[in-house]
């Protein structure tokens, strides 16, 4: 039975499109709007991580950035695995854990599953499962343990970024950001859109969420069928589309009224009047900063020298 | 500190680029370091245009043609740089959201010393003091996401501080609180008013709670300065006051309608009325009435021990059964058992976080209770159907401009019937609801040309038309004055009358709209804390103020004379007035309003 054409035809279909309606349910159901306001909200505690040299902590992406372009595919497990360490001495929240698992999960996944069919060797070596040909013809002859790993690999790389970024983010002030950036003489209103961005991010979520429900409560149905309901998801997509049409316009003028406020408060506030800032923070290196650097310095160059030795090395071409 | 000259403001006249009407017209003002003054006037009068002015951000921020010119000391403030005119005057906005720029309270503070390049002691000396001086310095490292109303406008007070202004002007800073956090703002700005040397400009609607500790109260209409005076002097004359319809406070009122009930001029808070009536023949005359209200009631069996819950005579239209909700580790609402009766006007109050607004979005199916049941007419309320219980439940939420989707008027009442079939009998039909709500003619024009009021109103229309079974309002009046709060109120009462819909209220404001209701619930962590009618619910002051909720005045002046167990109050001064009578010898005046 397993072995007939219609069986085979079943299985893998459910497992072209399995993981793609997956991750959508996952991230509404684990993440939502609520859970990406809280993956950019700035979470004030007294780690050896908040005190440590605002520089160090801009750096850390870009050092890890370098890492990730220049050393092969075979080493960004490891990579992105050094970017975990440091989230164990942040201690972040359950609630905050859960949505990063989902955030780091839910690519990771896509990665791994879409390359396991699409990434192929010519011929196509280490099969799991052959499709029949009326799978096939979508353009993958099957999932292959080969394009799977390569597909962890490849998401590692994006993962390197998002994990040093989003680290930085949960524990660093802006206001130390607008200083580092100060520092590397970069020009304040970068440092202020970045502050004003990571201030406003999670007004707006919220905002959307305050509209959504004013939609519904106007009785406009949002309501999501059941993942058995096939004939009501393309009416349920539908509805969602336009509902993006009808929350623009509150959501554009609520944005607007505030950004008006805002730049008149950034103004009396004297945003941009002297080319150099003061700092409410003492700035002083610490041990933990000087190990800080010695650490990206070592990492940086040891990538650099391995490239060179072309022991582990990106192969371009 | 600047210079120790005053903020002047000399014929200034302004209109907005593109208005056909100027918003300020010849405006003289003068306010003097130290001094407090309080400026209210209707909704659209140019007291925020005002604020902008006094502030320099016009014409430097806010374009138009401007006349006149508004000074510091030797320093004219009409086009200095907005960073160089917040250091002379501070301007602090109505809405603490959208002045907050960094992430941490004490980020925000330090933001504009910093942008100034002051030292590193002289920035921390600024942010010490303003988070002191704003009660704020226990929280400086916490993240501005995470404050109450109260505390990020208290936030947006020491950040506007830092900039050591000689004058802070605040732009109705209690419009978008809860009485725990305008409470909260008003101790901040008397604790700096005190201290004796910061100029502070309050722009308020809400008179009662600033009048009493204000060196000057100015009354604007339609551009202009109608009334600069003391507050003792402000309301010996009623005549602006009713013409420009703004509020008066209650003891004022009891001054016109009960001559001779002070003997001077009417005191403005009710520690002073009550010292001043204790003993005397008006707090005789009021223990009198009490007797023979409580003498009465007690035959008829009217007078009901607030506190459990109230049952209604026929079958309940919602009821909550036992339930309770949780987020996270907080239990949002806990164990409540209510219902509310067919046609019944109920105010549910209580103070931030006490779980009303959770409670009532249950009726729609937002949120889904931990355990209980909530019912509609004996059906089950679905936790996610919000879409189906919009039909029977119309929710109208505080900010009801995030409500409106559509081009036109007509569009918007016809948004619900384009989405869902309307029931065989509705009580309000889209051309029904353009006329009773004053749409006629307006059918073409966008919702955004609507005044806020407007607004309101054709938000309040949409749902409607559809016929739900109970209308559920949160904060409808917050932020309004008292003009647009009474013509909403009766267009409330009308809807009432009209259509005999069940009406929930959650409000904060206690002596306009739950005083209206027949019913009030009080909510205090979660719980249902008292339950009854309004009157003897209001003369509970004590309890009232355990959960957070202050009392109206006149019922705490009636508890002050009468002592806490005087088990019903009266709630209009017209109702006060009648009970207590004439002063024995005097003439009675007409009651200024009631």
């Amino acid at each position: 039975m397993m072995h007939s054409l219609f069986a085979q035809t079943v299985i893998g279909y459910l497992l072209m499109f399995a993981v793609p309606l997956l991750l959508p349910v996952l991230f509404i159901k684990l993440v939502g709007l609520g859970g990406l306001r809280e993956l950019v909200t700035y979470e004030a505690k007294n780690t050896p991580l908040h005190t440590l040299d605002p520089r160090l902590k801009v750096l850390y992406p870009v050092a890890m950035g370098v890492l990730s372009i220049l050393l092969s595919w075979k080493l960004m497990l490891v990579v992105f695995a050094l970017t975990l360490l440091p989230w164990v001495w942040l201690r972040p929240s359950k609630q905050r854990i859960r949505v990063l698992l989902v955030m780091v999960i839910g690519p990771a996944l896509a990665g791994f599953w879409s390359q396991g069919m699409y990434f192929l060797p010519n011929p196509p070596i280490h099969f799991l499962y052959k499709f029949p040909w009326t799978v096939a013809w979508l353009g993958s002859p099957g999932i292959t343990s080969y394009g799977m790993i390569f597909g962890l690999q490849q998401t590692a790389r994006v993962l390197v970024t998002v994990s040093t970024s989003m680290l930085i983010l949960v524990s660093t002030d802006v206001g130390d950001f607008t200083w580092a950036f100060e520092r590397f003489r970069a020009p304040p209103h970068f440092g202020f859109a970045l502050t004003a961005a990571l201030r406003f991010l999670p007004e707006m979520i919220s905002r959307t969420t305050l509209v959504l429900r004013a939609v519904e409560l106007r009785g406009y149905d949002l309501s999501r069928p059941h993942w058995f309901q096939l004939t009501r998801w393309p009416d349920y997509i539908r509805r969602l589309a336009r509902c993006c049409v009808l929350i623009t316009v509150p959501l554009l003028i609520g944005t607007l009224r505030g950004t008006a406020t805002m730049a008149m408060v950034a103004d009396a506030r004297g945003f941009g009047v002297s080319r150099r800032r003061g700092s409410l923070r003492v700035h002083r290196l610490t041990r933990t900063d000087y190990w800080g650097y010695a650490i990206l310095i070592a990492l940086v160059a040891a990538a650099l020298v391995l490239n060179h030795l072309h022991i582990g090395a990106r192969s371009y071409g | 500190m600047a210079a120790s000259a005053g903020l002047s403001a000399r014929d200034v006249s302004f209109a907005y680029l593109g208005a056909a009407r100027a918003s300020l017209r010849h405006v003289d003002l003068a306010v003097a370091p130290g001094e407090v003054v309080l400026i209210t006037g209707a909704s659209g009068c140019g007291k925020s245009t005002l604020a902008l002015a006094l502030a320099g951000l016009i014409p430097s921020r806010v374009h138009g043609e401007v006349r006149g010119q508004v000074s510091f000391g030797d320093r004219v403030l009409t086009g200095l740089p907005p960073h160089e005119a917040s250091q002379l005057v501070g301007l602090v906005f109505q809405n603490p959201n959208q002045q907050l720029i960094n992430q941490t309270v004490q980020s925000e503070v330090a933001f504009g010393p910093e942008n100034l390049a002051l030292p590193q002691p002289e920035i921390a000396a600024r942010v010490d003091w303003c988070l002191e001086v704003t009660g704020m310095a226990g929280m400086r490292q916490k993240a501005v996401v995470t404050l109450s109303g109260g505390q990020k406008q208290r936030t947006a007070i020491a950040a506007t501080l830092a900039m050591r202004p000689a004058i802070l002007v605040l732009d109705e800073p209690l419009s978008d609180l809860d009485p725990v956090g305008a409470q909260e703002v008003l101790a901040t700005l008397r604790r700096l008013a005190r201290a004796g040397d910061t100029g502070i400009v309050v722009i308020e609607h809400r008179v009662d709670e600033v009048a009493p500790w204000a060196d000057r109260v100015v009354l604007m209409d339609d551009g202009r300065i109608v009334l600069d005076q003391p507050p003792r002097d402000a309301w010996a004359d009623e005549t602006p006051w009713s013409r420009t319809g703004v509020a008066v406070p209650d003891l004022i009122q009891l001054g016109h309608a009960v001559p001779g009930a002070f003997a001077a001029a009417a005191p403005l808070s009710v520690e002073d009325a009550v010292s001043v009536l204790r003993g005397g023949w008006f707090a005789a005359g009021l223990a009198r009435a009490a007797a023979s209200r409580a003498a009465r009631d007690v035959a008829a069996g009217a007078r009901l021990p607030p506190g459990g819950p109230v049952r209604p005579a026929g079958l309940p239209v919602l009821s909550w059964q036992g339930v309770s909700v949780q987020f996270g580790q907080v239990c949002a609402v806990d164990d409540v058992t209510l219902s509310v009766g067919e046609g019944e006007w109920t105010a549910l109050i209580g103070a931030n976080g006490s779980g009303k607004s959770t409670l009532i979005s249950l009726t729609v199916g937002l949120g889904r209770p931990a355990s209980g049941r909530v019912e509609f007419r004996g059906q089950p309320i679905r936790p996610g159907r919000v879409f189906e219980h919009a039909a029977q439940v119309a929710l109208l939420l505080q900010a009801a401009d995030e409500m409106l989707f559509a081009e036109t008027v007509r569009a918007e009442l016809e948004f619900g019937t384009r989405f869902r079939a309307l029931p065989p009998d509705p009580v309000l039909d889209v051309a029904g609801a353009m006329e009773f709500f004053g749409f006629d003619g307006l059918a073409d024009a966008s919702p955004w040309e609507l005044s806020q009021g407007g607004r309101q109103r054709l938000a309040l229309a949409a749902l409607l038309v559809g016929a739900p079974g109970v209308l559920v309002l949160d904060e409808p009046t917050t932020g309004q004055d008292a003009h647009h709060m009474q013509a909403f109120l009766r267009l409330l009462e009308q809807v009432v009358e009209h259509t005999g819909l069940t009406v929930i209220t959650v409000t904060h404001d206690i002596r306009g709209l739950a005083s209206r209701a027949a019913r009030v619930v009080v909510l205090g962590e979660g719980k249902v804390r008292l339950d009854g009618p309004a009157r003897q619910v209001f003369a509970r002051t004590a309890e009232l103020a355990k959960w957070g909720v202050l009392a109206p005045p006149l019922a705490r002046l009636q508890v002050g004379l009468l002592g806490d167990d005087c088990g019903e109050v009266l709630l209009t001064v017209g109702e006060l007035a009648a009970a207590v009578g004439p002063r024995p010898g005097a003439a009675t005046a007409g009651v200024l309003r009631s």
